[in-house]
C-alpha cells in the first residue's frame, strides 16, 4: 500500500499493514540543503527539494507545503520575516499596528496570483508531480480566530477580542474568514490533501468553554462552510483540546483531530472511537510526541515513548502517529529512533 | 462585607468583564473601603484565588489569566495613585522576550500579576538582546531578570536565557540576580529550565507572578 492509501485506511478502519507515520520537519530542509534559511524559504523549488529529500532518506509517510507560519502575514503586507538558522522564521513586524489599521487591512481578491503564493504554488506543483498520487501533501491553514495573532500579536488579539469594540472585532474575523475560505481553496486546487486547521482558540484551554462555543464555533463553521471539512485536521497549535472533541465532532463534522502532547491521549482515543458508528466508521486519532523533550532524551527513551504511544492508540485502529513542531536542536539519532519505533510498534501483525 | 466584595470582584474576574470588575471597586470604595484595602483585601486575593483554580477547574484558561492580570494591574495603579503613603514595593524585576521572538502575551500576563502584587516592573520589550537584559538589571537595580520565549529556539538557543546566564557568570554577577524564564516551551518539558542556566519558571502567567515574588523575598532574607 502507498502511504496514501495507509492513511485513508487509517481513517476508514480498513486492514493496512501498519499505522500512518507523519513528521512536520520543516527547517530541517535548509539543513538538508545546506543552505541559509533566507535563502531556502526564497524559493518554493528549495523547500520542495529539501522535504523529498528528507522523506525519502527517514521513510516517513507525508511532506509539507508549508514555509513557516507567518508566511500568512505575508499575504496581508508584512514584509518583515525574522530568519534563523536555528529555529522557525517568525514574524518580525505587525501589519496591524493599532486599531485603526483593520479598517484599511486588505485581503487579495486571488490570493494565487499574490506574490506570497507563487513560491508556495512552484513547492505544490513539484510535491504534486513527485508524490501526489502515493503521498499525503500537508497544508497549514490558520484560523479567522487565530489569525488575528499573526496579524496583530496574540497579546493584542486577546485584548480587541475580550475588551475592544464587538463591530471592530468582528470586522477583523470577517477579513480573516474571507482569506481562510480562499486559502483552503487554493491549497486544495493546488494538490493538498491533508489541510491542517490551525485553531488555538478553538481549544478551551485558550477561552474557556463558554466562549468557545460563543466565539470560537461559530466561527469555524463560517470558515469551514464553503469548501466543507474533507481533508481537515482539527489541530489546537499544540494546546490540549479533548474536552471539546465531541463537540467538534458533531457540529463541524471535523473527525480527524491532531491531539496535544499535553492531552491524555487514550482519553481522547475513546472520545473519537466511541463517536465513529455516527460517522459512518470514518476518523482518526493523531498522537503527538512531545518532540520538544526529544531534544534532550536519549534515543532509547525516545523509543519507549513512541512505543507507549502506539500501544496506546493502536487498538481499534483509526490511529496516527505525529510530531508536533520538531525543534531544530533535536538530535537526528532521536529523529531516527523516533521513526525506527514508530514503524514498528505501529505495524499490525 | 468584604467577602461580598471579594465574591462579586472574583466573579466578575472569572467572566474576563472588566467594566464590571471595576464597578465592584468603585461600589466598594463608595461604602468606605480604602485604596490599600482594595489592593490587598481584594485584587491580591483575587490572583490567588485564580492562581488555585488553575488546578481546580478544568475550565480556567488562558483568556481568563489574561483578564485577571490586567484588571488587577489596572486596579492597583489606580487604587496606588490614592493611597495614604507611598507603599512599599516588594523588588524591582526587568522582563522581556528572548532575542528574536516577538511573542508578549505570557509576558504582560506576568507584568500585570506582578504590578499587582507590588513589584516593580520594567518591561524591555519583545526581540531583547541577551546583554541588555543585564545592562537594564544593572542600571535599575533589580533582582529579577524575567526572560519569556514562546519558540524553541529563543527558548534554548544561544541569544536567549542561556546567553544571560553567561554574561551573569562572566561579568561575576550571578549572586546579584536571579534568572527566570516563561513561555510554552518550558510546558511541554519541565526541566528545560534548567538546561539554560535559569532558576525558575512557572507553568503560567499567574504562578510565575507568585515564584518571582517568593524569589525576590527569599533573596531579602538571604541578605539580612
Amino acid at each position: 500500500m502507498t502511504p496514501l492509501e495507509i492513511l485513508l485506511a487509517a481513517i476508514n478502519g480498513t486492514p493496512a499493514p501498519r499505522i500512518p507515520i507523519f513528521c512536520n520537519l520543516l527547517d530541517q530542509g535548509a539543513r538538508e540543503l545546506g543552505m541559509h534559511q533566507r535563502d531556502y524559504y526564497a524559493n518554493g523549488e528549495n523547500v520542495a527539494a529539501g522535504q523529498l529529500k528528507m522523506r525519502a532518506r527517514l521513510g516517513y509517510d507525508n511532506v509539507w507545503s508549508l514555509f513557516y507560519v507567518g508566511k500568512e502575514a505575508e499575504f496581508f503586507g508584512c514584509q518583515n520575516i525574522l530568519y534563523a538558522e536555528d529555529g522557525s522564521p517568525n514574524v518580525g513586524e505587525f501589519v496591524i499596528k493599532s486599531w485603526d489599521d483593520i479598517a484599511t487591512l486588505e485581503v487579495p481578491d486571488d490570493i494565487t496570483a499574490h506574490p506570497a503564493w507563487a513560491e508556495t504554488a512552484k513547492c505544490m506543483r513539484i510535491l504534486r508531480a513527485e508524490v501526489g498520487a502515493t503521498h499525503p501533501i500537508c497544508a497549514y491553514i490558520t484560523a479567522s480566530s487565530s489569525l488575528p495573532a499573526l496579524l496583530m500579536g496574540m497579546d493584542k488579539w486577546m485584548e480587541l477580542l475580550l475588551t475592544g469594540p464587538a463591530d471592530l472585532r468582528d470586522l477583523l474575523l470577517a477579513k480573516c474568514a474571507e482569506f481562510f475560505q480562499k486559502e483552503v481553496a487554493a491549497y486544495r486546487a493546488a494538490g493538498a490533501n491533508v489541510l491542517v486547521y490551525s485553531t488555538p482558540f478553538g481549544s478551551a484551554y485558550f477561552v474557556g468553554r463558554k466562549r468557545f462555543e460563543s466565539f470560537s464555533l461559530p466561527w469555524m463553521k463560517r470558515d469551514l462552510a464553503p469548501g466543507g471539512v474533507g481533508g481537515i485536521v482539527y489541530y489546537c497549535g499544540m494546546a490540549p483540546f479533548n474536552e471539546v472533541i465531541a463537540q467538534v465532532m458533531d457540529e463541524l463534522d471535523i473527525n480527524i483531530h491532531y491531539i496535544s502532547p499535553l492531552a491524555n491521549l487514550a482519553e481522547a482515543k475513546r472520545i473519537i472511537d466511541a463517536r465513529l458508528p455516527a460517522k459512518g466508521g470514518k476518523g482518526l486519532t493523531c498522537g503527538v510526541i512531545d518532540d520538544i523533550k526529544m531534544i534532550q532524551w536519549t534515543a532509547e527513551e525516545t523509543r519507549a515513548e513512541v512505543k507507549r504511544m502506539c500501544e496506546m492508540g493502536k487498538p481499534n485502529g483509526h490511529f496516527l502517529f505525529g510530531t508536533g513542531v520538531m525543534p531544530m536542536a533535536i538530535p537526528e539519532a532521536n529523529i531516527i529512533a523516533m521513526l525506527d519505533a514508530a514503524f514498528e510498534y505501529g505495524a499490525f501483525s | 462585607m468584604i467577602d461580598k466584595i471579594i465574591k462579586a470582584y472574583n466573579e466578575a474576574v472569572f467572566e474576563t468583564d472588566k467594566e464590571a470588575a471595576f464597578a465592584v471597586v468603585y461600589a466598594a470604595m463608595a461604602e468606605g473601603l480604602s485604596a490599600e484595602d482594595i489592593v490587598f483585601k481584594v485584587v491580591i486575593p483575587a490572583i490567588e484565588e485564580m492562581m488555585a483554580n488553575i488546578t481546580r477547574d478544568p475550565d480556567a484558561n488562558l483568556a481568563q489569566h489574561f483578564m485577571t492580570a490586567q484588571i488587577a494591574a489596572e486596579v492597583t495603579e489606580k487604587m496606588l495613585e490614592k493611597f495614604q503613603q507611598p507603599p512599599e514595593m516588594i523588588g524591582r524585576v526587568v522582563i522581556g522576550t528572548a532575542a528574536g521572538d516577538l511573542h508578549s502575551l505570557g509576558k504582560r500576563i506576568v507584568m500585570g500579576c506582578l504590578k499587582a502584587l507590588m513589584v516593580d516592573v520594567v518591561d524591555l520589550g519583545v526581540n531583547v538582546p541577551p546583554e541588555r537584559f543585564v545592562d537594564e538589571a544593572l542600571a535599575r537595580e533589580a533582582q529579577i531578570i524575567a526572560v519569556s520565549a514562546m519558540m524553541v529556539h529563543t527558548a534554548t538557543g544561544e541569544n536567549g536565557a542561556r546567553r544571560v546566564r553567561q554574561i551573569l557568570r562572566e561579568r561575576g554577577l550571578e549572586d546579584r540576580f536571579r534568572l527566570v524564564v516563561g513561555g510554552a516551551p518550558y510546558r511541554f518539558d519541565n526541566e528545560l529550565y534548567q538546561s539554560v542556566g535559569a532558576d525558575g519558571w512557572a507553568a503560567d502567567g499567574l504562578s510565575a507572578g507568585k515564584m518571582i515574588v517568593d524569589m525576590i523575598r527569599g533573596m531579602k532574607r538571604e541578605a539580612v
